[in-house]
């Protein structure tokens, strides 16, 4: 009897776990004295700020404790999803785009923050901005900074070779080949982790027809002609020496990061194109002052279109916390709060918060290449990044697509097993 | 009623009561999640939502899965050219530093560090100093007139870096080699000295047959972790290029944790755990004749 | 001569073995530029403050901290998997029961399934026991012999050692237990020191369990806090603060490793000199 048991109780434990449904608590719109979970990644400065902006709170709302869980990039979103998969994940969670898709696609995997206004002032917020957060109706996250990709060279190596920074697509072509004959890439684009590659093929063909690769919604934008013809553009980069084809750029630098790789602090490759919450790594292997934004390439007749923006980091709340109210005001303090805007600075980007942004902005606390390219990129026509784009599994049918056309294998054939792909994904996720 | 082979006075519960902590354990740590596991294999699973039963479905798509079926044929030859060469490297290091020499305690102190190491971030750039286009070993290659490999880039190549790597990591199984080789008995060789054999032939007809055991183990232990191999790939080509260097562990957790598809994670992880299994039977069977010939 | 060639090789395979350890030293007093743009392991400057910092970490816990916490998963874990591992490898190496080849095939076949996939059940049942976020789900299982490889290393280790040994202990007039501890273990000595410093090398560098398993950060093993700075994602980090830390962190393990290197291997050796 005994080993027919230990099966049956086993499944139960299982299931019981995975298939119990949400148990919300409604908000009461009073604040309790409770103790919230709140987990971020980053970095030292990240940490050390939020730390201080948490002892802050403490001071302000001696009922209401916060106890940090923090750590590295390195396997967070494994532990975050364990953690929602048992349903224990921490009330207030710092959070991926990506996430949005991969572990809310139908809006209820995060608390409704529209239920919590009673705490949480949206009024800093543009619904442009909100609009990056809302998935089926729901408002499953608030951003809490703006990025997109932008053009930064090592200026040293442009003005040694008396080159200036492309500002049309014709341009990026030609200083291709003008540095090929020196010896060196103006650019840098990459198949792995931050996909570049396919990026920059993407956006050069949504300036020219204006649709977008994919829509908000999950749909695809392109036909199987606009993904050929971005294949056939990365290909004609290529050719053109702006950037080292897949197999050179792996012979040279292994399957490191550009800015640990030799290429790039000898200034053999000249340039990268970054999320400019991101660039400071680059910066700092260059000698100071070397690393310089450049602009948005556009077609040279006034169209500068297509390009992305994407919220780089967001802010939810568990969709079991039993606390939604406290939670409410604590991301409301961390978004809002001057004092804990001047606390934050700039640690998890240029705040989207209207109230955080002007207090940086008064005390000259923006500046350096982040906010160069920020205001270069709110100067042009931007296109939201669909959080279906930012998976990895969709990065990883993208860049292994462009691997193979760089490996040699045919455009058009590629192209077509690319879209089917794609076609069978999405409608997997929806 | 069966009889068991037991010492006088040894009641047949004597092992079961010395085994018990791993009959409880076995339960809780393997049984258990074994079923989830299986379960969860049938089904179709994001880690968010319930789980919703779809049968074989999951191994059905497997054999559609090109990835998976690439990755499978990856993971074979890894593990078929790494588990020799391993066992040779180790065995002869092991030897090696089971001389007595002065020092030989640095020495065999050092020859464990790269194992210590694991993933530590020296080691990937070790690893690309090493072996891209302008690295050590191509710098090296080009004295004898060979030049510009591309191992990295190159999807024939790709494996044997990282193949590489994990010999460089011989420290675990040169220890247990170390430690049997020290139960061999010195008077053993000095026989053979005796009798004016070489250390070579010595090496050949006293040692090797007296390790049969452990070269043995070290062959099964070698045989599954190189099946299951992850985290070398991971680390120094991310599967690159072209997959070439994908192995089914890599699949298995990227589908587990990326890609959110832990159903087919899982009915993933059932066939490596099938195949893993006939494997292991396999080189129980065909050694059991050799093994039991022991003194 | 054969005495130089041996040492010839000795010298040049442990400069193979032993320069990423140079490097990391080295690499611990340079800027990330200088890391990254060359091999050599020498650094323009040194600057020892570097670990002091390192020490001091930004979490708010000394490094000792994290030391602390490591050993407090290590040193139960470690004794726990040494007593269990014996007990179940002497059980199947020397006696007959029923169910032997169930349990034994039960044993191997824990270790065919690669463990990310236990990772979900586990996680459930320690959440169940409402025990995450303690040291428990990285030290009990040790209780339970079920590292099947360091019990299959263990059984073949007993079986090598003659069943005379065993017969005569008997004789004597010595129990089961008895005989193991003072005839047995005595001769496995070396087995049993390897499979104790296998587990302490290994869970000094595990780092997907901790991860899984511990949210608070004053409860971080070290492998965790290493990796607590390090954000790929954002705007970079000092490389050289985290190699400092993780020199720091390899201490234990090399200093472990070469005091018990000596108990490999030690009569035979000793008695050809």
């Amino acid at each position: 009897m005994k080993k027919f048991l230990v099966p049956i109780v086993c499944t139960l434990t299982l299931f019981s776990c995975s298939s119990e449904t949400v148990k919300k608590t409604p908000p009461d719109n009073r604040l309790d004295k409770c103790t919230l979970r709140f987990s971020w990644w980053g970095g030292d400065d990240r940490h050390d700020a939020t730390m201080k902006a948490i002892t802050l709170w403490n001071a302000r709302h001696p009922s209401i404790e916060i106890k940090a869980e923090y750590g590295g990039w390195d396997g967070w979103t494994e532990k975050i999803n364990t953690q929602i998969s048992g349903g224990s994940q921490p009330d207030v969670m710092q959070i991926n785009y990506d996430w949005l898709v991969t572990l809310s696609s139908d809006g209820e995997g995060f608390y409704n923050l529209n239920e919590l206004e009673h705490f949480l002032d949206l009024s800093g917020f543009s619904d442009d901005i909100l609009s990056f957060g809302m998935v089926n109706n729901h408002l499953n996250a608030v951003p809490v900074s703006l990025t997109g990709r932008g053009f930064f060279y090592n200026s040293a190596v442009f003005e040694r070779l008396d080159v200036s920074f492309p500002e049309t697509w014709d341009e990026l072509l030609e200083t291709g080949n003008i540095f090929y004959q020196n010896g060196c890439y103006p650019l840098d684009l990459d198949v792995q982790s931050g996909g570049t590659a396919w990026y920059l093929s993407v956006v050069y063909v949504q300036q020219k027809t204006g649709r977008n690769f994919i829509n908000m919604d999950g749909s695809l934008g392109f036909s199987i002609e606009d993904i050929e013809e971005a294949m056939e553009f990365y290909k004609l980069m290529e050719d053109n020496h702006v950037t080292r084809n897949v197999r050179t750029r792996i012979d040279e630098d292994g399957n490191g990061a550009l800015y640990q790789s030799p290429s790039f602090i000898d200034g053999n490759v000249a340039g990268v194109l970054e999320w400019n919450s991101a660039v400071g790594k680059y910066e700092s292997v260059l000698d100071k002052g070397v690393l310089k934004a450049g602009g948005y390439l556009g077609d040279g007749n006034g169209n500068n279109s297509g390009w992305f923006v994407k919220p780089s980091l967001m802010y939810a709340i568990s969709a079991e916390t039993k606390y939604p109210d406290e939670s409410a005001e604590f991301i409301n303090f961390l978004l809002n709060d001057k004092d804990c805007a001047e606390i934050l600075g700039t640690s998890r980007g240029i705040p989207a918060s209207r109230y955080a942004f002007e207090e940086l902005e008064k005390n000259g606390k923006l500046k350096g290449l982040t906010k160069e390219n920020s205001d270069m990129l709110s100067e042009i026509d931007t296109v939201t990044i669909s959080p279906y784009m930012e998976t990895t599994r969709m990065k990883e049918l993208c860049n292994s697509a462009i691997e193979r056309i760089s490996y040699g294998e045919d455009i058009s054939i590629t192209a077509q097993e690319l879209y089917n792909d794609i076609i069978e994904y999405l409608e997997s996720v929806e | 009623m069966k009889k068991y082979k037991n010492p006088v006075g040894v009641s047949r519960f004597t092992g079961l009561i010395l085994i018990s902590p791993f009959i409880i354990g076995s339960v809780l740590f393997i049984i258990y999640p074994f079923i989830c596991s299986f379960i969860t294999g049938m089904t179709k699973y994001d880690g968010i939502h319930p789980p919703e039963f779809i049968g074989l479905t999951n191994y059905k798509n497997m054999l559609q899965d090109k990835h998976f079926l690439k990755a499978l044929g990856v993971t074979f030859k890894y593990t078929v050219i790494f588990v020799p060469l391993k066992l040779i490297v180790s065995l002869l290091i092991a030897v090696l530093l089971s001389a007595n020499i002065k020092g030989m305690g640095f020495f065999r102190t050092a020859f464990y560090v790269p194992s210590i190491l694991g993933s530590n971030l020296a080691v990937a750039i070790m690893w690309q100093y090493l072996f891209t286009r302008g690295g050590l070993v191509n710098q090296f290659l080009e004295i004898f007139g060979i030049s510009g490999i591309s191992w990295y880039g190159d999807q024939k190549l790709s494996l044997f870096i990282i193949i590489l790597l994990r010999l460089w990591e011989f420290g675990s199984t040169m220890i247990i080699f170390l430690t049997s080789l020290k139960e061999i008995p010195r008077e053993y060789y000095e026989a053979s000295k005796v009798d004016g054999c070489s250390s070579f032939r010595a090496f050949f007809s006293i040692t090797l047959p007296l390790l049969k055991n452990t070269l043995f183990v070290n062959a099964v232990l070698q045989t599954i972790s190189a099946l299951q191999e992850f985290s070398a790939p991971y680390m120094i080509t991310g599967g690159n290029p072209m997959k070439s260097t994908y192995t089914v562990g890599m699949l298995i957790y990227d589908e587990m944790f990326s890609y959110h598809n832990a159903g087919y994670a899982n009915a993933v992880s059932w066939v490596l755990f099938v195949l893993t299994s006939v494997v292991v039977c396999i080189m129980f069977r065909i050694t059991g004749r050799i093994r039991k010939e022991l003194p | 001569m054969k005495k130089l060639i041996t040492y010839f090789i000795l010298i040049l395979t442990a400069i193979l073995m032993l320069y990423p350890l140079l490097w990391l030293l080295g690499a611990s007093f340079k800027s990330n530029q200088e890391i990254y743009s060359s091999i050599w392991f020498l650094p323009e400057d040194f600057d020892f403050s570097v670990y002091f910092n390192a020490w001091k970490t930004n979490t708010g816990y000394t490094m000792g901290h994290y030391f602390i916490n490591t050993f407090t998963v290590i040193i139960p874990k470690t004794v726990f998997s040494v007593v269990s591992s014996v007990l179940t490898a002497y059980g199947f190496a020397r006696f007959d029961f029923p169910l032997k080849k169930f349990f034994f095939t039960l044993l191997m076949v824990g270790m065919f399934m690669p463990a990310i996939v236990t990772i979900m059940p586990m996680y459930m049942f320690w959440n169940k026991l409402d025990l995450l976020d303690s040291y428990a789900p990285l030290t009990l299982p040790s209780l339970f012999a079920c590292e099947g490889m360091f019990v299959f290393i263990l059984i073949q280790f007993f079986r090598g050692l003659p069943k005379e040994l065993d017969e005569a202990s008997r004789l004597d007039g010595c129990g089961t237990i008895r005989t193991l501890i003072y005839v047995l273990l005595p001769c496995m000595k070396p087995a049993v020191i390897s499979i104790a410093v296998f587990n302490f090398l290994w869970t000094m560098n595990d780092f997907i369990n901790p991860l899984i398993f511990i949210n608070s950060t004053e409860k971080y093993t070290l492998s965790l806090a290493l990796r607590t700075s390090v954000d790929s994602t954002g705007q970079g980090y000092e490389e050289c603060k985290i190699i400092a830390m993780s020199v720091i962190g390899l201490i234990p393990s090399v200093t472990v490793f070469a005091l018990a290197q000596k108990k490999f291997i030690g009569i035979t050796a000793g008695g050809l000199s």
